[in-house]
């Protein structure tokens, strides 16, 4: 197989690609990052429980950036839930951050297209605004220790067995 | 390649499509901008402002091998010859101040700006709003797009012609 290098670094545009990671071997969009440590991520949910992603390390985390009124985020929620029960008996912890909306926008969303997911509220945008995302949708894969390891560019359909192996591999 | 969540044909605007590249104008009314930020909870001194406004929608995506990068500082607008002011993320920053919008319609808001700078790597979507004065006359946009992480390869040029500020049809 031919390994694909990605040497990119745009400084803080893009938290700078990795150089030894070999892209070529992952699904489309998915880019390696140089192990850049998470920025803070303290929130409450949907359902007024408090979150803190630096207490729930030792496992991987998919911290996933997205807003109602964002067309590409409404396609990917769906298939961030059909996602779900392929990635069972893995570790791997969903983050979903809503952007900047009330609890109201978001229950009536999500209540309709992913009723099973829960996701914390960065009611004022300035967590989203820290993290740095290259857009919305947006998606990190944070490891065990709390780096930045993947971005996932744009939407993404993550119940696609490409994605699905890719995030089983991580767990391994 | 495992396809990306991106915007649906037809085009609902003016576009470009090549192998490596697709760019979509998406031109909307005042009132329909004025209404999208209504519904998501922007005072009434917001609205005026944005319906003073003429967004265009950018969609752009990276189909080909080599990163593309946007840079709207080397872009040109130009209305019967003239350069033509357009509102950036500066004039926003200042509106929002002088109103004392909350922090979450400026989240919002600056989410649905076209980002100024990106490195578009392959198989990646961007969009976003460019914003001109409302009373914009039909104007040429020149997108000078430089390629290759390093910016250093075979530079694209797109021309968009004609391009229009919607204006609302009065009921009669």
């Amino acid at each position: 197989m031919t390994a694909r290098f990605v040497s990119s670094c745009a400084g803080l545009l893009l938290l700078c690609l990795a150089v030894q990671l070999p892209a070529g071997e992952l699904p489309a969009g998915v880019m390696p990052v140089a192990g850049i440590e998470a920025p803070p991520l303290q929130l409450d949910n949907l359902d007024g429980v408090a979150y803190d992603l630096a207490d729930s390390g030792g496992h991987w985390r998919f911290v996933h950036f997205w807003a109602s009124w964002c067309g590409p985020c409404r396609r990917e929620m769906p298939s961030i839930q059909k996602m779900l029960p392929l990635i069972e008996g893995t570790d791997i912890e969903v983050v979903l951050v809503n952007t900047a909306e009330t609890e109201d926008e978001v229950f009536t969303f999500l209540g309709i297209v992913a009723p099973d997911l829960v996701p914390l509220l960065d009611t004022d945008g300035l967590v989203t605004q820290a993290w740095q995302p290259r857009g919305l949708p947006s998606t990190y894969l944070v490891d065990p220790g709390g780096r930045i390891r993947y971005q996932v560019l744009g939407g993404r359909e993550w119940e696609k067995p490409a994605y699905v192996e890719f995030l089983r591999g991580l767990a391994r | 390649m495992m396809p990306a969540f991106g915007i649906d044909k037809p085009y609902p605007g003016p576009f470009i499509e090549r192998e490596d590249l697709l760019v979509v104008l998406r031109q909307r009314t005042p009132e329909q901008m004025a209404a999208f930020y209504e519904a998501r909870g922007f005072p009434g001194a917001a609205i005026e402002r944005i319906k003073a406004s003429c967004f265009v929608t950018v969609h752009m995506e990276n189909r080909g091998h080599d990163v593309i990068w946007l840079d709207t500082a080397l872009w040109t607008f130009t209305s019967k010859g003239k350069p033509l002011e357009r509102f950036d993320r500066s004039y926003w920053d200042s509106q929002w101040d002088s109103i004392k919008l909350r922090q979450a319609s400026r989240s919002t808001f600056g989410w649905t700006q076209l980002p100024a700078l990106r490195d578009l790597q392959p198989d990646e979507p961007v969009g976003g709003n460019l914003v001109f004065p409302g009373n914009t006359e039909r104007f040429d946009m020149t997108l000078n797009l430089p390629t290759g992480a390093d910016r250093q390869g075979k530079p694209i040029t797109l021309e968009f012609r004609d391009v229009e500020c919607l204006q609302e049809v009065e009921a009669e």
